[in-house]
């Protein structure tokens, strides 16, 4: 597993309002990578620093300290601007406040155009994106009439457009409701193993984050944890220090645990538990 | 109730008018509402109404959405109407309301109501159907071609189009917004549509303040998108769509112009018979 880091922090801080005596240290001495392809959970409280990272990630906020390389350039380099845009793409919470244009293919164009792209390789991009978010067939739709769902899909095609190798998402799914929020997370699955795009997604749904290569846990701006979802899930202590509850899964296998059922350590994501319970059935 | 203004809609579809450039559509829009001014004769007034029918018939709108845009403006129509009939004192009499005094109904004041009428609905079809049939991308990149010209008196063409394309974006999201936050007002005990004038007009301060600090946040947070989607100053931008003027453009405006020519020359050099009847406005 030695691929090439497509996003790394390098001891980040980010304080708000620096000159003011209200600063706020909202990212204290971040240290982190990312590889290409992987998918990666950030995890955190309200106010844990995790939309900063967003933010960073891009360089629409340069650190305050340390540095943020997207694929080795440095973000607060503003030769490379459109480059580390071009390579991290951002999506944010609200997709309504995302969309620029008001018909679906209009929209995903937005980001080529920029790019001042031939119009065939647009059109090429265009269809691409939509087919890649499963929205091909609402090309011709007005963006205001779409569901939330279908909405934040469309804002993520208008990013993949531009062929990013690293998306970094924004709590996307917070305003979604429960149908919407499935299907945009089936599309980030598919964006990461299909297209092979690296992805870190930033999120209070413990759920979500369940199905990462790594999950990120982040308290007051500083990295709290940073291992493989089995053993963030397994330890609920470290989660609820953080302010965090356990997935509903991986809740009741501690409680088994508890109770003396040897539940596997690596077995935390509801499929695993249920296959676990199954096999379990005849002994009893 | 607010989800049926349809004035400024798009509506995708693949008719001629759907098809052709948006710089033909505009212009000749532009060129047929000055026309409708100039026109003093029912029989040039007809004509123009016509053709705008014609216009509605052949982009396969609805009728009933046509119907809704000018249902909007029925007040202003019927304003309009009674302001003729009470200022026409000229011509046969048809109708003494108030027996013994001067005041009348007249000939000229009907045909002139009439006519006014006609002007305003044939106005709000024609300029409605440049709407409905071109996207709100399309039409603001063709006023920003059109006003390119402009440029060199430094004049931020591409921002003012950009602008008016996030505008046209907004507007169905910001009504909504409105209604939102009617219901929440009205659900904390405001009293919207009831009480005098001052009273009301207080109430719409509860409504606005929320509508316009969500407007600059919706604004705050878009901009940060389109620098995410490396928008910059818009100096070098592509496009998905390419504007042509192909030879359909040429046949419209042929038409169009006819039209228009037609209904123009019979105003000014009026030939004497019914439909040639000059309504004094």
């Amino acid at each position: 597993m030695d691929r090439a880091e497509i996003l790394r922090f390098d001891h980040v801080s980010y304080i708000y309002e620096e000159e003011e005596a209200s600063a706020v240290k909202a990212v204290d001495d971040l240290s982190f990578s990312v590889k290409e392809g992987e998918f990666l959970a950030v995890l955190g409280h309200n106010g844990s620093g995790k939309s900063t990272v967003a933010r960073l990630a891009n360089g629409l906020y340069l650190p305050t300290e340390g540095k943020v390389f997207a694929a080795d350039m440095d973000t607060a380099d503003p030769a490379c601007e459109i480059d580390v845009r071009k390579t991290v793409g951002v999506v944010f919470q609200n997709p309504d406040n995302q969309i620029v244009a008001s018909i679906v293919e209009e929209d995903v164009a937005f980001g080529p155009e920029n790019l001042n792209l031939p119009q065939k390789e647009i059109r090429r991009r265009v269809d691409a994106a939509l087919d890649a978010v499963g929205m091909t067939e609402y090309a011709g739709h007005e963006t205001h009439r779409l569901s939330g769902g279908q909405k934040q899909r469309v804002a993520i095609a208008g990013i993949i457009a531009m062929r990013p190798r690293c998306l970094v998402l924004d709590e996307p799914t917070a305003m979604l409701d429960p149908r919407g929020r499935a299907d945009v997370m089936k599309t980030l699955i598919s964006l990461n193993r299909d297209l092979g795009i690296a992805v870190v997604l930033i999120t209070h749904f413990m759920d979500e984050a369940a199905g990462a290569d790594r999950v990120l846990l982040m308290k007051n701006g500083r990295r709290a944890a940073l291992e493989t979802p089995d053993r963030i899930f397994s330890e609920p202590g470290r989660l609820t220090a953080c302010g965090l509850e356990l997935p509903d899964a991986a809740k009741l296998c501690d409680c088994l645990r508890k109770r003396g059922v040897k539940v596997p350590p690596e077995v935390y994501r509801e499929e695993q538990l249920l296959a676990y319970l199954f096999k379990r059935l005849p002994e009893r | 109730m607010l989800k049926e203004i349809t004035i400024g809609q798009f509506f995708p579809g693949r008719s001629l008018l759907h098809k052709l450039d948006p710089r033909t559509k505009l212009v000749l829009t532009f060129v047929y509402i000055v026309a409708l001014f100039l026109v003093r004769n029912f029989f040039g007034l007809f004509l123009m109404a016509g053709f705008a029918g014609l216009g509605v018939l052949i982009s396969r709108i609805p009728l009933k959405t046509v119907w809704k845009s000018i249902r909007a403006l029925v007040f202003i129509v019927i304003f309009t109407a009674v302001l003729q009939l009470l200022y026409h004192s000229d011509g046969d009499v048809l109708w003494r309301p108030f027996p013994g005094k001067e005041f009348a109904v007249t000939w000229d004041g009907v045909y002139s109501a009439v006519f006014l009428v006609l002007r305003i609905v044939a106005l709000v079809v024609m300029s409605s159907l440049l709407t409905y049939t071109t996207s709100p991308t399309m039409l603001t990149d063709a006023i920003e071609r059109l006003l390119s010209p402009l440029k060199v008196f430094h004049v931020k063409v591409h921002s003012l189009a950009m602008m008016m394309t996030i505008a046209l974006r907004f507007i169905p999201t910001l009504i909504e917004e409105l209604d939102i936050i009617m219901n929440a007002q009205k659900a904390r005990g405001a009293k919207l549509d009831a009480g005098k004038l001052s009273e009301r007009l207080k109430s719409m301060v509860s409504i606005f303040i929320p509508l316009f600090v969500s407007a600059f946040r919706r604004a705050a947070e878009l901009a940060v998108a389109m620098e995410c989607r490396c928008y910059t100053d818009g100096a070098n931008r592509s496009r998905l769509k390419i504007m042509r003027f192909s030879r359909l453009d040429l046949l419209w405006l042929f038409v169009h112009v006819a039209v228009v020519f037609a209904a123009l020359f019979t105003s000014f050099y009026p030939m004497g018979s019914f439909f040639l009847f000059q309504p004094v406005i």
